[in-house]
């Protein structure tokens, strides 16, 4: 007997996190086009709006690599070879890949990505590194080269009211994640961590209209629950890259912590920044993706002092923690992520300078590392209950 | 004597120049420091050579400096020390040992203790560049940034087409030297502001006519170790990288490479090899080479094993036959920008037409019908995501559409020794040598 699938709510997010692809799956077979992306850095409206579903390609720390290092080497990005790993062993539905130009292990690696999942579309997006106006126009261009491609790859013209719409729908989502976000405030926050990233993890293997009905329902669930009894849990904000699945987040909660606050992908990072409905569509998208998104691969030119170079990198994390009254920040990299790994000693002393505590912590990106990491975690935690004691 | 040492007699005299150079080269930076001249951190193949060179600006490469300490065997106290500042070993090694390098002195206010050659110094500005490789490089300088918070860093955009299926590069390359151009611009006024020096564009258009010049003739230097049995191999190339790296734009640079040529052909016409007897030519497929195990190329020379070429650190193409008409272009930087998206797109037309292929294994197939390969060998330095990641998937791919052919993959790094098995590394030759001889067979 077919089991019957939760619909509404955290049900129906564990539901999608557990058999993720599923949806994708379904719409295959009814015969919709599906584009696997990596990371946060694609702008999938424009696969919206070419009539297509965009799917995003996440790892999953739980699962052992076991064939993506035939022909990936190890020293890749634990993230990204799981990515890779599961696009050959779990994402055959896939019809095409958009592979942005996001860090080495992304970029170096899209020849595999190109031939070795055989998909009949595949396409670069050359993001520039620096946000400069004429990296702007630059990237405006770049977006037009992939609107064009995929649109012939879609065999129709991707419109401008089709563009506007995508983004429209978009804005939504995000609007709604902020909303999910509001809930994390209260203290002790009314969902946890954990509920929030599996929510938007789950999210990123749907269609943007389901994704948005599945975040209301999870909020309106969430409102409805009594309000949870004071604790005195340290709040914690966990600023990392991209996560493909809880298993951190579940570690630093389940060790007696509240994590309420990100800076991660999915995340506050990705989700909060909408793109601007005033301008033309391409220009707001190359604006949100070049210019919104925090991310350190993207160079944010100084313009002027170096302190006022790290309040710009690094104020948005100082804003949550006012926000979200984070008692401590929790670094959580990966080995072999050199677009994060480098500002580890800037963003430590920024954080330092704020009185946040800080704890640095480096993982392979499988799961028995994840444990090793627990018991800093705890005299981190211990640390911050015996200073607000 | 060890057999790789005596080996080694057969080292070019040209090559046997380089460590002099390079230590005149250290020199001379801290010595313009002195005098007051500016310095600035510069990476290695970012396309403002040129500018440098016409500003008068003297580069610091840093590269070239880790690489020094890595020779020397004295980076694992600069490795450490970073590592001491919270960044993680598994970053860029290069990167690691200048972090720490100048972590240290800044602390210090001045050089650490027995510096190599003198150490690295403090610069006055710092180039940064954003291509479709190396993170470091745009992400080093914002770190140095934290030990100089008063050195100011430029980011360079350097992006070229990618290799795609369902469009020609040629259909978006205007708007690629458009941003380039709209970048390097920046780069001189930015450069202008900060040294207070003022361009002189003719200055500009003359050296970037040297670096044309001196890229065909690096070119024809090089195609000369076609020759059975080769004149030289990469053990020598890892050391005449030097001024096609850290010297291009300088009339040395180019006096260097006439040099070689020319003793080249002398060797040709004496029929003098790298070995008294060639059993095996060999290609560098892929990968930086251990800078502290560089005698490894020895221990291939040892067993008859040549490297006639290499695509690590073969960073010219002859201008002649790049795919543009560099006569119509009079602005120097248009000039810099379109020869760089030239280099960058060189195998993509030779990649189409052949199924499953791409540049980079085109070139090895390339090299491998050019040099009269009999097998391949590369370096995954587990530190660097730039050159060696992808080595892998192209040594596969070589083998499914072209041919099969003996290989070896060595794993070390660039400058963490303490990555070095050297056992290990002879037993792993030792092996492939015997394929070579069972493939002959």
């Amino acid at each position: 007997m077919a089991v019957e699938r939760a619909r509404v709510g955290l049900a129906a997010v564990e539901d999608v996190y557990q058999d993720y692809g599923r949806r994708a799956r379904e719409l295959k077979a009814a015969g919709k086009k599906i584009v696997g992306y990596l990371c946060a850095l694609v702008p999938i409206e424009i696969i919206t709006a070419a009539g297509m579903a965009p799917f995003r390609i996440k790892g999953d720390c739980g699962v052992p690599i076991t064939r993506a290092d035939a022909s990936m080497e190890t020293i890749v990005c634990g993230a990204v070879r799981s990515c890779f790993d599961l696009s050959l062993k779990r994402y055959g539905f896939l019809d095409g890949i958009v592979v942005p130009h996001a860090c080495d292990s992304i970029t170096r690696t899209y020849p595999l990505w190109q031939h070795e999942l055989g998909l009949p579309y595949s396409h670069f997006l050359n993001l520039p590194h620096s946000t400069e106006d004429s990296s702007l126009v630059f990237f405006k261009a770049v977006l037009n080269t992939f609107k064009d491609s995929l649109a012939r790859y879609a065999g129709r013209d991707i419109s401008e009211n089709a563009l506007k719409e995508a983004v429209r729908l978009y804005n939504q989502n995000r609007t709604t994640v902020a909303e999910l976000y509001e809930l994390r405030k209260a203290d002790p926050p009314l969902v946890s961590g954990t509920e929030v990233t599996k929510t938007l993890i789950a999210a990123m293997s749907l269609p943007v209209e389901e994704s948005t009905r599945m975040i209301e329902s999870v909020i309106a669930e969430v409102r409805l629950r009594p309000n949870p009894d004071a604790d005195r849990l340290p709040r914690i904000m966990v600023f990392g890259a991209e996560v493909g699945d809880v298993t951190f987040i579940e570690l630093v909660e389940s060790t007696g912590a509240h994590v309420v606050a990100d800076d991660l992908c999915p995340g506050a990072r990705e989700n909060l920044r909408l793109t601007d409905v005033a301008t033309d569509p391409m220009d707001g998208l190359a604006q949100r993706y070049l210019r919104g998104i925090d991310c350190p691969r993207t160079y944010a030119e100084p313009k002027g002092t170096y302190p006022e170079y790290l309040e710009r990198r690094f104020g948005d994390i100082a804003r949550s923690v006012r926000d979200f009254r984070v008692d401590g920040v929790i670094v959580y990299l990966y080995r072999y992520c050199d677009p994060f790994g480098f500002e580890v000693p800037a963003l430590k002393s920024y954080l330092d300078s704020l009185g946040v505590p800080v704890l640095s912590v480096e993982n392979e990106y499988s799961m028995p590392a994840i444990g090793w990491l627990k018991n800093r975690v705890q005299a981190f935690l211990e640390m911050l209950e015996q200073g607000s004691a | 004597m060890p057999e790789e040492d005596q080996a080694r007699r057969k080292a070019t005299r040209t090559a046997r120049k380089i460590p002099a150079m390079v230590n005149a080269m250290v020199r001379e930076e801290i010595e313009a420091k002195a005098e007051g001249k500016p310095v600035a951190y510069a990476f290695i193949h970012c396309a403002y050579d040129e500018i440098l060179r016409a500003l008068d600006i003297v580069p610091h490469w840093v590269e070239n400096f880790a690489g020094i300490c890595a020779a020397k065997r004295d980076a694992q106290r600069f490795l450490e020390r970073a590592e001491e500042e919270r960044f993680s070993r598994s970053l860029c090694t290069y990167a690691l040992c200048g972090l720490g390098f100048d972590a240290w002195r800044e602390e210090l206010g001045e050089m650490p203790p027995a510096s190599p050659w003198g150490g690295q110094v403090r610069p006055d500005v710092m180039l940064g560049s954003g291509q479709m490789l190396c993170d470091p490089r745009t992400k080093w300088f914002q770190a140095e940034q934290h030990y100089m918070p008063d050195v100011p860093v430029y980011d360079l955009d350097l992006p070229w087409p990618p290799y795609e299926h369902d469009y020609d590069h040629r259909e978006v390359e205007g708007y690629y030297a458009k941003h380039i151009v709209a970048q390097l611009r920046g780069l001189v006024g930015f450069l202008e502001e900060k040294t207070h020096r003022k361009m002189d564009w003719d200055r500009l258009s003359q050296v970037v006519d040297l670096v044309d010049r001196t890229w065909t003739l690096i070119w024809e230097t090089y195609e000369l170790r076609r020759t059975v049995p080769t004149p030289m191999d990469t053990g020598d190339a890892m050391n005449t990288m030097v001024p096609m790296a850290f010297m291009m734009g300088t009339q040395q640079a180019y006096d260097f490479y006439q040099d070689l040529k020319a003793e080249l052909t002398e060797r040709i016409a004496n029929h003098e090899g790298v070995v008294a007897e060639e059993k095996y030519r060999l290609l560098w497929g892929g990968g930086l080479p251990s800078w502290f195990a560089l005698n490894d190329f020895n221990y291939f020379n040892s067993k008859g094993a040549v490297f006639p070429v290499e695509t690590t650190y073969r960073m010219v193409e002859p201008i002649c036959n790049l795919d543009f008409d560099f006569s119509r272009i009079s602005d120097p930087l248009e000039h810099i920008a379109w020869r760089w998206l030239k280099y960058w797109t060189f195998w993509y037309d030779r990649a189409r037409r052949r199924p499953g292929s791409h540049p980079d294994v085109e070139r090895l197939i390339q090299y491998t019908e050019d040099y009269r390969i009999d097998g391949i060998v590369m370096h995954e330095a587990f530190s660097c995501r730039t050159w060696h990641v992808g080595l892998l998937w192209q040594l596969r791919q070589f083998k499914k559409i072209y041919k099969e052919i003996p290989s070896l993959i060595l794993h070390s790094d660039i400058v963490d020794i303490g990555s070095y098995d050297e056992l290990g590394t002879r037993a792993a030759i030792n092996a492939f040598i015997e394929s070579l001889e069972a493939a002959r067979r």
